[in-house]
């Protein structure tokens, strides 16, 4: 069967993103750290411009989202296309072109980004030429994932699949519109929007990067892993339809919640904040589904480290979707913006969602591209134990900083001046700020931990010759 | 007029094409979702969906033949 498998199908693309995106985990989380710490520390900038907070903010978010996430998304693309169509990726020179385009992409911002080189637009900051390859690699990845979709072996298109698509869609659109700029010189260029319509814009992309990168592709990989790591059906595929299609529908209205309070209309925000709360509803739906997979199975959860990972970024998916809405009522928001609420939030959604997620994929992928047990169990627990304990304390250090600093800012005294200054505030973040770092890079070294054990496996396939007995053994299925 | 009038007042004469564009392809989107649940959730309908919930369950007899997915 193992040969079958590896002979049918292309596994080398996948393994090859799998490691990558570990690699680029380590790598972004590292950035992350230290970044945190510069804040914490600003002594650590060493008045160095390439290692500011400036600089290396967009490197972290960049290194996160779309190199650690974009190479798990299409690992996990690529592999459950495949298992599902039951047939081969359309084209592997094209599946491998977006490999090394990718790839190449990550690298054009790690040399750019510290030096300074950005359109200024928040998780869309790589200037024109490394934007225009982004949409070339994401057009050839979406085109080769359609034309595998149409060679399927099987009549029904599975959910997970219509996630990815959706996803595929979306951020071509998002991506190309939002990057539309002139350029003035190589590495310059100035975007063809301004004032309020280019903050709308902005944030259009800005909350479509969460809801269509980071929570639809990561659907579609937890309507595919969830179940085959549980050995269990999905809860309801009824409810999967209905939550694919009410989170297309919705999350695009969802961006002018970032502008409150702005030179945006009023009833933009407004608009922006109802179909937030809306969004509850089929976020739950999904997260409910996930979750009720395990029913009458909970038990896989104190074997099964893996299943761990996958169960508990449900969790944290139905605790960070909840909260977004709350924070985009105009009452709420008058105290969150501009605090450090919000990156709690967005971190309570990327390390506990989709790093739980993508975890508990690559796990799955890489024991079974490989074609052997992972190496060492034990590690996976204390992967697992890391992240949790590094998120919470992460998100609980940027809950009590980013509320402390909102009621900071708006008290007033008995005569109506403001009761702090700005420094006063920024001052009392500091055991926050300190209490941050020490979460992530609790969180970090269970990456480093997951980058080992992932590296020991792949040596353990060399050494037992799982790999090369599967590549070259005669399939039979 | 009440608060409640005022507050959905619209000046149709003032919507431009591009008012006019969003307004239609919002409602139809609406339309299509209610048509989409109306869907789903008919108990009709509940055998065939949920059948497609074992496709991963299933691939191993698909890859070999035996079953088609969605089938």
């Amino acid at each position: 069967m193992e040969a079958a498998l590896e002979q049918k199908y292309n596994f080398d693309v996948v393994r090859w993103f799998a490691i990558m995106a570990v690699v680029y985990l380590v790598v972004g989380a590292a950035v992350g750290v230290y970044i945190a710490s510069e804040l914490a520390w600003p002594v650590l900038n060493f008045d160095i411009p390439y290692i500011t907070f400036g600089r290396l903010r967009p490197l972290h978010t960049n290194a996160v989202i779309f190199a650690f996430g974009g190479c798990t998304l299409m690992a996990s693309a690529y592999y459950s296309v495949q298992r599902t169509c039951a047939t081969r990726l359309w084209s592997d020179k094209l599946a491998w072109f977006t490999f090394w385009g990718w790839n190449l992409v990550i690298v054009g911002a790690v040399i750019t980004l510290p030096l300074g080189l950005t359109e200024s637009k928040e998780y869309a900051e790589l200037e024109w030429p490394l934007d225009i390859l982004i949409a070339v690699v994401w057009l050839a990845y979406m085109f080769n994932f359609l034309m595998t979709i149409a060679n399927r072996k099987t009549s029904h298109i599975y959910v997970s699949n219509w996630f990815f698509l959706g996803m595929m869609v979306m951020i071509t659109y998002l991506h190309v519109v939002n990057s539309l700029a002139i350029p003035v010189g190589l590495f310059k260029s100035y975007s063809i929007f301004s004032g309020v319509q280019d903050a709308m814009i902005q944030w259009w992309w800005g909350h479509n990067a969460v809801g269509f990168f980071l929570t639809a592709g990561f659907l579609g990989i937890m309507y595919y892993f969830v179940p085959k790591q549980a050995n269990r059906p999905v809860y309801s595929y009824r409810l999967s339809v209905i939550h694919f299609w009410a989170l297309m529908f919705g999350y695009v209205w969802l961006g002018a919640h970032h502008l409150q309070y702005t030179a945006l209309p009023d009833w933009t925000g407004s608009l922006g904040a109802a179909v937030s709360l809306a969004m509850i509803i089929p976020s739950w739906g999904g997260a409910v589904n996930g979750m009720m997979t395990l029913s009458g199975a909970w038990d896989k959860l104190r074997t099964d480290y893996v299943l761990r990972f996958l169960i508990i970024s449900l969790a944290f998916y139905a605790m960070s979707t909840f909260e977004g809405p709350v924070m985009s009522i105009k009452t709420v928001n008058a105290l969150s913006h501009y605090t450090d609420w919000t990156i709690g939030h967005v971190h309570s959604g990327a390390l506990g969602w989709v790093a739980g997620v993508s975890f508990g994929a690559l796990y799955h992928m890489v024991s079974r591209t490989f074609h052997t047990e992972l190496w060492s169990t034990k590690l996976v627990n204390a992967h697992f134990w890391t992240m949790t304990i590094g998120t919470v304390i992460y998100i609980v250090a940027m809950w009590v900083s980013g509320i402390m600093q909102g009621l900071m800012w708006r008290a007033y005294d008995e005569y109506g001046t403001l009761a702090y200054t700005f420094a006063e505030s920024v001052e009392a973040m500091h055991p926050y700020y300190a209490m941050r770092a020490v979460g992530g890079a609790i969180f970090l070294l269970g990456g480093i931990l997951m980058l080992f054990n992932i590296l020991m496996t792949v040596r353990k396939a060399a050494v037992e010759g799982t790999l090369a007995k599967a590549r070259t053994a005669v399939a039979t299925a | 007029m009440s608060d409640l009038k005022a507050h959905f007042h619209t000046d149709w004469a003032a919507m431009t094409l591009n008012d006019w564009i969003g307004t239609i392809l919002t409602v139809v989107v609406a339309l299509l979702l209610v048509v989409a649940y109306v869907y789903v959730f008919r108990p009709k309908n509940r055998e065939k969906l949920e059948s497609r919930r074992f496709i991963p369950m299933e691939e191993d007899k698909i890859e070999t033949g035996e079953k088609d997915g969605g089938k």
